[in-house]
C-alpha cells in the first residue's frame, strides 16, 4: 500500500517496514526504560530520520532541526513513564505532532474543517511516476491537517488507527482526510501537467 | 532537488540530550528532594520540641528554615518529575537512598527527642510515615524493574525462537 509513496519520497527501505536481524523497537524501549543508555542511543539513531522527515514535511527547514531536538528531549523525559513499550511509534509521533502543533497553532486555526466521518478509504488515485521534488512541493502546499495525515500514514507507515490516536480524531476522520489529501495532491500534480 | 537530511547527525542529536540523561543532575535532584524533606522534618521536630514559650523572632526563624527546606524539596521533586525522570534502575537506587535517609533522620530525631525529654512518640510516628512511604517506593521500583527485565527475557526468547 505504501511502497509507491515511499519510493517516490525516497526513504530508505528500513523506514518503511520491519527490520530483520535487529532488536525490535519494544525491546529497545524496555532496555532504555531500564536505564541502558546504549539502547536509548539506538532508538534515537533508528527513529531520527523518520521523526525529522515528519517534522520537515510539516515545517520549514529552519525550524525542523530545532523542533526535532525538542521532540527527542520530550521523548527522553517521558520514556520512563511510557506504559506500552510496544506502541512506541504512535507515542513518539504523538509527541512530535504536539511539538509541531505548537509551532503551527496559527496555521491550524485557519485550516478549514469540513469532514464527513463516514467517508471510505478508496484506492490510491495518484499512482503514477512523478518527480520526487514535485511531490514534496505538492505536500508542502497541502493544508496542515491533510499534510500531517499523509505524512503519518504513508511516510511513517502508521496504521489508520494509530494516525487517529496521534491526531486525536476518529478513524473515519483520518480516512476522510486521507481521501481529501490524495485528491488535493492529485489535483496539484495534474495542474502541473502530470497524469494521475 | 538535492536530498534533504537532518543537519544534526545521530551522534550530535544524542550529545544534545546529555543534560536530560545526566547522572549528576539525577543525583542532585534526588539529593535536593531528600535533603529538603529531611531538613524540614528535622526543623519542625526541633521547633515543636523547644521547651517553654519562644520569642517571635525564633518562630520566624524556624518558619523560614522550614520554608527553605520545603523549597529545596519542591525543586528536587520538580526536577525528577519534569526534567530528569528516573529510569527503572535509578528508581531502585533512589528508593533505597530514600529509605536510608528516612531511617537515619528518624533515628537522629528520636535521639534528640529523648535527650530533650519531650517523648519520642510524635517523632517516631512521623518517621514511621516516611519510612513506610520510602518502603512502598522501593517495593514498587523493584517490581517495575523486575517486570521490565521479564519483558526483556520474553522478547529476547521470542526472537531466538523465531
Amino acid at each position: 500500500m505504501i511502497s509507491w509513496f515511499v519510493n517516490l519520497i525516497g526513504l530508505p527501505p528500513d523506514c518503511a517496514g520491519e527490520r530483520e536481524g535487529e532488536m525490535t523497537d519494544e525491546l529497545l524501549v524496555v532496555r532504555a526504560q531500564l536505564g541502558e543508555r546504549a539502547a536509548l542511543a539506538e532508538l534515537v539513531t533508528r527513529w531520527r530520520v523518520p521523526v525529522w522527515t515528519y517534522v520537515r514535511r510539516m515545517l520549514d527547514a529552519e525550524r525542523a532541526d530545532d523542533v526535532t531536538q525538542e521532540i527527542w528531549l520530550a521523548v527522553v523525559r517521558g520514556l520512563p513513564r511510557l506504559r506500552e513499550p510496544g506502541r512506541f511509534a504512535p507515542w513518539l509521533f504523538t509527541i512530535a505532532r504536539r511539538s509541531v502543533n505548537d509551532r503551527l497553532r496559527g496555521e491550524y486555526a485557519r485550516a478549514r474543517e469540513d469532514l464527513t466521518a463516514d467517508d471510505v478509504l478508496t484506492e490510491d488515485p495518484v499512482e503514477a511516476m512523478v518527480d520526487r521534488a514535485e511531490l514534496v512541493n505538492a505536500l508542502s502546499g497541502l493544508p496542515v491537517p491533510e499534510r500531517e495525515i499523509l505524512v503519518l500514514f504513508y511516510l511513517e507507515d502508521l496504521s489508520v488507527e494509530d494516525c487517529a490516536r496521534i491526531c486525536q480524531v476518529p478513524v473515519g476522520t483520518v480516512k476522510s482526510r486521507l481521501n481529501r489529501a490524495r485528491r488535493m495532491l492529485r489535483e496539484h500534480l495534474q495542474e502541473r501537467g502530470h497524469r494521475s | 532537488m538535492t536530498e534533504e537530511e537532518p543537519r544534526l547527525s545521530a551522534r550530535e542529536t544524542i550529545e544534545r540530550l546529555a543534560p536530560a540523561l545526566s547522572t549528576g543532575m539525577r543525583v542532585r535532584a534526588v539529593t535536593a528532594l531528600l535533603a529538603g524533606l529531611s531538613g524540614a522534618v528535622f526543623v519542625v521536630a526541633l521547633w515543636s520540641s523547644e521547651p517553654g514559650p519562644l520569642p517571635g523572632r525564633t518562630h520566624l526563624a524556624f518558619t523560614l528554615l522550614t520554608v527553605f527546606c520545603l523549597a529545596w524539596a519542591g525543586y528536587g521533586g520538580w526536577l525528577l518529575r519534569n526534567r530528569v525522570p528516573l529510569f527503572a534502575a535509578e528508581q531502585v537506587i533512589a528508593a533505597w537512598i530514600a529509605l536510608a535517609a528516612s531511617t537515619s533522620v528518624t533515628t537522629l530525631m528520636t535521639i534528640v527527642a529523648v535527650q530533650r525529654g519531650t517523648g519520642p512518640g510524635l517523632v517516631l510516628a512521623t518517621g514511621a510515615l516516611f519510612v513506610a512511604a520510602a518502603s512502598v517506593l522501593a517495593v514498587r521500583a523493584h517490581a517495575r524493574r523486575a517486570a521490565l527485565l521479564r519483558r526483556v527475557r520474553d522478547l529476547t526468547g521470542r526472537k531466538e525462537e523465531a
